[in-house]
């Protein structure tokens, strides 16, 4: 069953790894719809990938009480983070460009289609 | 080497990394120019907040720390959608 818990420590490693660079960008990048894509990078790679690496974890660690409780647990949360962080992105970026709020984006194509009906 | 010890060497190097990236969406979610920004920042620090909490529930042995990784993931979306609401029509409400 080893071979579980060396999969899921690579998988906690690869999540470290993409949060690091997430918060990266959302700290350095100019603009608020492409931060918006650093904060994809940090949310699925830094909080999704992880959730799904501690199950595979946890099932593989023969150390761990309750092991099948936390695996399960944290399933189910990588799950939820996977189907709701996407709709709570798009509903924010929708939200921002409907109340105006960043200023001057380069390129909005959205705006262009709303001025022609 | 056990697998017990194994798992704690790589939370050596885990757990500094973690804590780096929430000082940094911390530091972004402080000085945002624009309200969607912080709501952004707050959104990324409680997903990671979330898997972190999954981690110390396989480091310190204990069930109860996942259910609160649950909590926090549903309420990061939840604040999303609120945040979302207003700013469209103005009200929270229906």
């Amino acid at each position: 069953m080893s071979v579980l818990f060396y999969l899921g420590a690579a998988l906690i490693v690869i999540g470290a790894l993409c949060d690091l660079f997430g918060a990266l960008g959302l700290l350095r990048f100019p603009n608020f719809y492409v931060r918006l894509h650093a904060a994809t990078v940090g949310i699925i790679g830094g909080a999704a990938v992880p959730l799904f690496g501690v199950a595979l974890l946890a099932l593989g660690a023969d150390f761990l009480p309750n092991r099948y409780a936390i695996a399960g647990a944290s399933f189910v949360t990588g799950v939820t983070v996977l189907l709701a962080s996407p709709a709570g992105s798009h509903a924010l970026a929708y939200a921002a460009h409907k109340a105006k709020l960043v200023q001057r984006p380069e390129i909005d194509h959205l705006a262009e289609v709303r001025d022609d009906d | 080497m056990s697998l017990e010890s194994q798992f704690f060497l790589l939370m050596k190097f885990v757990i500094p990394i973690y804590l780096l990236a929430f000082i940094l969406y911390a530091v972004r979610a402080f000085k945002g120019p624009t309200i969607v920004d912080i709501v952004l920042a707050v959104d990324c620090l409680s997903f990671d907040v979330a898997a972190f909490m999954a981690i110390l529930a396989v480091y310190f042995k204990s069930v109860y720390l996942v259910s609160g990784a649950m909590i926090l993931a549903l309420w990061g979306y939840l604040l999303d959608i609120y945040i979302a609401k207003h700013l469209v029509s103005r009200e929270v409400g229906a």
